[in-house]
């Protein structure tokens, strides 16, 4: 973010970004978000001095790489990139490894992709411990990745977990979390502040069923401050906050994605006779008429 | 040139009802070029012909549908229960100079005959729809086309359901596709997409019995996605992510380490 643009001189500076942004993002909001990627690649290729905003800001789904130290897969994100490099958290190697690896020193704390402090990177491989524990209990498979990188008052990170379920006669979907958060040093508290995005994509099809595709992502945030006097209890605090809101928006997307999508076909065409339900809502108000008599 | 392509694609997936949302979007987007979104014609006659955007005649109060198969050239449509033909503005939806347009030709009374039970068996199952029955490819078949569209913005979802079937009367083949398009964004997006291909056949190729068919085939088809959610609730999600592991308990996070020696509490295979 910090570092110049190089589109930034071709086009109007300043002005044009803050202008132009809300439109992508609501652009984004309403075309298929099955293909957000693509979208994606489409509007910066419209809009080149958007690039780096756009893609710190757009959740898209989670790309797999294994460890090439641990042999161990992790997943990729904005912020465990530095150029065309990424990060494991197991090894806390850069694949491919950094060309120079002096440019970053000094200011890590504005570069999101750069190393986290030895402090910081201690906290980061026991909650990258934990939220393995927490993927096999909750996921039983899939992927988790946990970076942390240090703030000015405190330090910040993201969670990442990913499951992937094979196609099947009930269908098949991909599950990405991304949970994004700063937790920064208050006088008595720590202040958490999470933001939280589930990509969800389910699909199924079959001769009398046709296709069926049901995707889309949900984001959530919260603000809360709780004690936290050690590395443990930051890393507990952390995972309590992840694991409430990943039952509150399993819990919501199970709502939309059956509930809400299934309701509006049934408000869209009708199973049943209209004129027979309301000739039954009609007999119904005629039954309770007579007993109020 | 490459830009166009991109902002018609944008166009191609607007999503039922949000249409100008999305013309607004690329408008800001394109504000150094302002020349691109007046070349976006021909995207939006595609969207409105694909989707069956209705219109409502002026001096009318029924919608009436765009497609291909009522289209006269030269922007201007037929409408077969008004008798009617308009121009209609593809980028502001709107219709205009109306005139008379009789129906006559080969397929014009199976046309009439299939409207007036289409229009009985839509008011029983569609709250709200806008249907049309036209002849198509040069008068050898008719079209039938209903949409139903239901739009709650104030609510964040929008939601959409086109059918359109090919008869075939010298074969009696009733082809076609039934495509369900609903759109929920309140804090995300969210979308179900299906499309349903329909084959079927009409032996006795009245009117009467190619509405029949239609309506066996949707209530079939609206069951069966009734099931799809079902299904993809109780399989693919809940393969997905548990809501609580196996030990019906949230995590105690303050003994999480401990969790490392009994590795294998959540009963699955770890990767290590």
């Amino acid at each position: 973010m910090a570092a110049v643009d190089p589109f930034d001189s071709a086009l109007q500076p300043g002005s044009k970004l803050t202008r132009t942004h809300p439109s992508s993002s609501d652009l984004l909001r309403r075309l298929n978000p099955k293909h957000t990627s693509e979208h994606l690649n489409a509007l910066i290729q419209l809009a080149p001095d958007l690039t780096e905003d756009l893609l710190s800001s757009v959740d898209q789904p989670l790309a797999v790489r294994r460890c090439r130290q641990t042999g161990r897969d992790y997943l990729l994100c904005d912020y465990n990139r530095d150029g065309d490099s990424y990060r494991s958290p197991w090894s806390n190697e850069f694949d491919p490894p950094l060309q120079d690896a002096a440019p970053s020193a000094g200011e890590e704390q504005s570069n999101p992709a750069g190393l986290p402090s030895e402090k910081v990177r201690r906290m980061e491989i026991k909650a990258n411990e934990a939220f393995d524990i927490y993927r096999e209990l909750y996921y039983e498979g899939g992927v988790s990745s946990v970076y942390f990188w240090n703030l000015d008052d405190g330090f910040a990170g993201v969670v990442l977990l990913k499951k992937v379920a094979a196609p099947g006669t009930s269908g098949e979907g991909t599950w990405d979390s991304i949970h994004v958060f700063e937790a920064i040093d208050r006088a008595r508290f720590t202040q958490y502040n999470l933001t939280s995005t589930v990509i969800l994509s389910l699909a199924t099809d079959g001769s009398s069923l046709g296709e069926m595709d049901l995707s889309g992502n949900m984001t959530r945030q919260i603000e809360i401050e709780l004690p936290a006097e050690s590395d443990e209890q930051q890393i507990a605090n952390i995972g309590k906050l992840v694991e409430d809101m990943e039952l509150k928006m399993r819990n919501l997307l199970q709502e939309v994605y059956f509930g809400k999508a299934k309701d509006v076909v049934g408000d869209l065409r009708s199973v049943g006779s209209l004129s027979e339900t309301a000739r039954e809502r009609e007999a119904q108000r005629d039954i309770i008429g007579s007993m109020r008599r | 040139m490459a830009s166009l392509a991109t902002i018609e694609s944008f166009v191609e997936g607007a999503p039922p009802g949000e249409l100008a949302d999305v013309i607004n979007d690329i408008k800001t987007l394109t504000i150094n070029e302002p020349s691109l979104v007046s070349e976006l014609g021909p995207a939006f006659e595609k969207y409105n012909e694909e989707q069956f955007a209705t219109v409502k005649l002026p001096g009318s109060s029924q919608q009436v549908v765009i497609s291909s198969h009522n289209s006269l050239g030269d922007g201007r449509y037929f409408d077969v229960e008004s008798s009617s033909s308009f121009a209609f503005d593809h980028a502001t939806q709107k219709a205009s100079e109306v005139q008379s347009h009789v129906l006559d030709g080969a397929q014009a009374d199976l046309v009439n005959s299939t409207l007036k039970s289409l229009s009985t068996y839509v008011q029983e199952h569609y709250p709200k729809a806008s249907y049309g029955v036209y002849p198509t490819e040069n008068d050898t078949k008719i079209a039938i086309i209903i949409v139903a569209n239901k739009y709650s913005p104030n609510n964040y979802w929008n939601g959409r359901w086109r059918s359109l079937y090919i008869f075939d009367p010298s074969s009696g083949s009733l082809e076609g596709s039934i495509k369900v398009d609903v759109h929920y964004y309140e804090d995300g997006n969210v979308r179900l997409l299906t499309n349903k291909p329909i084959t079927s056949s009409v032996s006795s190729g009245t009117g009467a019995g190619i509405s029949k068919e239609i309506a066996t085939s949707e209530k079939k088809y609206q069951e069966e996605l009734n099931r799809g959610f079902t299904s993809l609730s109780e399989g693919a999600f809940k393969s997905l992510r548990r809501q609580l592991p196996v030990t019906r308990q949230k995590i105690e996070w303050d003994r999480v380490a401990s969790y490392r020696v009994g590795q294998d509490i959540g009963g699955g295979s770890s990767r290590r």
